[in-house]
């Protein structure tokens, strides 16, 4: 990990904490002095899994309380301050609260199906989990397709949200699970897009190789590329149902969306699973744009999980900025802003990204030269886009949507759907999923 | 990798596979039947990574698990009659069922006819490259006649999906008929207070 490490014993030894991968080693070779290999493989795995949800489980307490209370100052309120000193012990008293609710199932509801989304939805969460590099050898699994196969995960668990929403026999729960999936499947597309500019430029899909790639060309990608970085943190934030794109449980149109139905610590572990992926998605954005562990050289000083977890912690933080700030879009909205906006910048910044990388490697150009003059010029570019986008070809939001989508009794012959239709002929309307 | 953990991966990606195949047969509901495709798919991802094919087995992740089963629910919910029993298909299981098997009579057939020798080099490193330099060097037509498909099928999607001014204003009149004769709140006729054109709004 450093120069330093060939000096005295100590650097590299088991309880080396600037690198947890020694401990991980030590075991491992332990074991493979006595035990057959295909142990060692699964204690690896099962020690990574482990040290993710230590790692996370306890963090995630605390990030609730950190969220809460920052976005209660970005209100002018005070936030938690009544349970524990500071009002820390907030999350814990909710958990606890959550725990000894009553687990309600709706009795129209697709028991099966029902069930599992709580469960399922954890598995991409850590899943996700096992690729982000917190140190050179420090990630559950460094692949070689890592960009992939982050993606990958990340879309499975649109399929888990549809099966809560739609399991749920609730058109509340239906329309929050079908605007999720519409949304996510918009926003992968600039996502991709965006990361697609760092893999070609970086000519590595794997993500340890992207931070590698920074770090030898001693540049963030964020100065490189910043409009890719601007598309995916929109991106991102919306495929984590945040606020300024929280329509699928949009609180005030569709009760809570797709978990509607659920009680007690089922809607805990959805609610658990939507902070982890925010944690994990600011390592991602911390990772791919801003140099995950490394920090011109001060990774030689601090151990470098640290300045990943800073990082994170930074990017966290604008995530709550923007939730604290911004209001809530509407569907139409949304998408245009994705397909008109973002998709056609991200677009542009690959072809600058081919061009680019085309001159460092055909035409030979000095990339200590070049890279800075490429940074000035995709920094006035994006600017550019912006200004273009802010004063000219912004479109023009619907005041008044032609007709109305995604919503009505034409959505299928869904038992959920059907209930609208027949309640119609009904004098009042009763609270669906009863 | 020792033959243990090799096996105990195959068998149990194989049995998951196979199982989910049958419940996609078995199960009556549709969702249901979808979900156990993703699960079957699933098993699959995992037998590219038993043959060391990391690459094919996150995009048959990506694509088949997180883009096709997701458009297939999609289009299941916009189906009139998805909830209905799949049991009521029994008409078109006989021919249905001739050709599954004949289909699968002819992939066994290659299956067993083709020499897998060559499978047993060293496993690939850099799979991403080999498959990107085959697809634009030696596969270019193919790849390219696939590019235009997908295009001419956005286009046509497009084109269904689009509706006319006039459509739209029929819709929105039904629409809003139906909510007046339930006396709720009509969302289609709150006035909107008058502002200035909304292109120009942002400036």
């Amino acid at each position: 990990m450093t120069d330093l490490a060939g000096l005295s014993s100590v650097f590299g030894a088991w309880y080396d904490f600037r690198d947890l991968n020694n401990l991980q080693r030590l075991i491992t070779e332990w074991i493979a002095e006595w035990g057959p290999d295909w142990l060692a493989s699964i204690v690896t795995g099962v020690l990574g899994a482990l040290g993710i949800l230590a790692v996370v489980g306890p963090t995630l307490l605390i990030l609730i309380w950190v969220e809460r209370k920052v976005i209660s100052r970005f209100q002018q309120r005070y936030g938690p301050n009544r349970v524990g000193p500071k009002g820390l012990l907030q999350p814990v008293a909710d958990a606890v609260k959550l725990i000894l609710k009553e687990q309600l199932a709706p009795r129209a509801a697709d028991k099966l199906i029902f069930f599992l989304p709580p469960v399922l939805i954890f598995v991409p969460g850590i899943l996700i989990w096992g690729v982000l590099p917190f140190g050179p050898r420090m990630s559950v699994a460094d692949l070689n397709v890592g960009v992939l196969f982050l993606l990958a995960v990340s879309g499975t668990a649109v399929l888990v949200i549809f099966m809560a929403g739609w399991s749920s026999n609730n058109k509340y729960a239906l329309f929050g699970a079908m605007r999720a999936v519409a949304m996510s499947i918009s926003y992968e597309v600039p996502m991709v897009l965006a990361l697609l500019t760092l893999v070609v430029f970086s000519g590595t899909m794997s993500i340890n190789g992207i931070v590698e790639w920074q770090q030898q060309e001693d540049v963030i990608f964020i100065l490189l590329f910043p409009l890719s970085a601007i598309a995916f943190f929109f991106a991102a934030s919306a495929e984590l149902n945040r606020t300024p794109a929280d329509i699928s449980e949009a609180e005030s149109e569709i009760v809570a969306g797709y978990h509607t139905e659920y009680s007690g610590m089922r809607f805990g572990l959805f609610y658990a699973v939507e902070l982890g992926n925010t944690l994990v998605v600011s390592g991602f954005i911390a990772t791919f744009f801003l140099g995950g562990w490394w920090l011109w050289g001060l990774d030689q000083w601090v151990p470098s999980w640290i300045i990943l977890l800073a990082k994170t912690a930074a990017v966290y933080f604008l995530l709550i900025w923007t939730r604290g700030t911004l209001p809530r879009l509407r569907i139409d909205q949304l998408m245009s802003f994705c397909w008109k906006a973002l998709v056609p910048a991200t677009l542009l910044f690959v072809v600058v990204a081919f061009v680019e990388r085309t001159l460092i490697l055909s035409e030979g150009w000095d990339t200590t030269v070049a890279l800075p003059i490429m940074a000035v010029f995709n920094i006035a570019l994006t600017l550019g886009a912006i200004m273009l986008f802010a004063r000219v070809a912004r479109p023009a939001p619907l005041r008044r949507p032609a007709r109305i989508r995604m919503a009505g009794a034409d959505i299928g012959g869904l038992r959920a759907a059907r209930d609208v239709a027949s309640r119609r002929e009904e004098p009042q309307l009763q609270v669906g999923g009863d | 990798m020792s033959d243990f953990g090799f096996h105990l991966a195959f068998w149990s990606l194989a049995a998951m596979t196979i199982g989910g195949a049958s419940m996609i047969i078995i199960s009556r509901n549709l969702v249901h039947a979808v979900i156990w495709l993703v699960m079957s798919m699933l098993g699959v991802a995992g037998l590219y990574l038993t043959l060391s094919a990391e690459f094919i087995a996150v995009v048959q992740v990506l694509i088949y698990v997180g883009a096709i089963s997701v458009l297939m629910l999609f289009a299941i919910m916009l189906t009139p009659r998805a909830e209905r029993d799949n049991s009521q298909n029994i008409k078109t299981a006989g021919p249905a069922g001739l050709v599954v098997i004949m289909v699968m009579i002819a992939t066994m057939w290659v299956a067993i006819d083709t020499d897998w020798g060559a499978v047993r080099e060293a496993a690939l490193t850099e799979q991403a490259r080999l498959i990107g330099e085959s697809l634009i060097k030696h596969y270019i037509l193919p790849f390219e006649i696939g590019a235009v498909l997908l295009t001419a099928a956005l286009v046509g999607a497009i084109a269904l999906a689009r509706q006319d001014d006039e459509d739209a204003a029929v819709h929105a009149a039904s629409l809003q008929a139906e909510l007046e004769g339930d006396g709720s709140v009509d969302p289609v006729d709150v006035v909107d207070p008058p502002l200035p054109s909304d292109g120009e709004a942002g400036s």
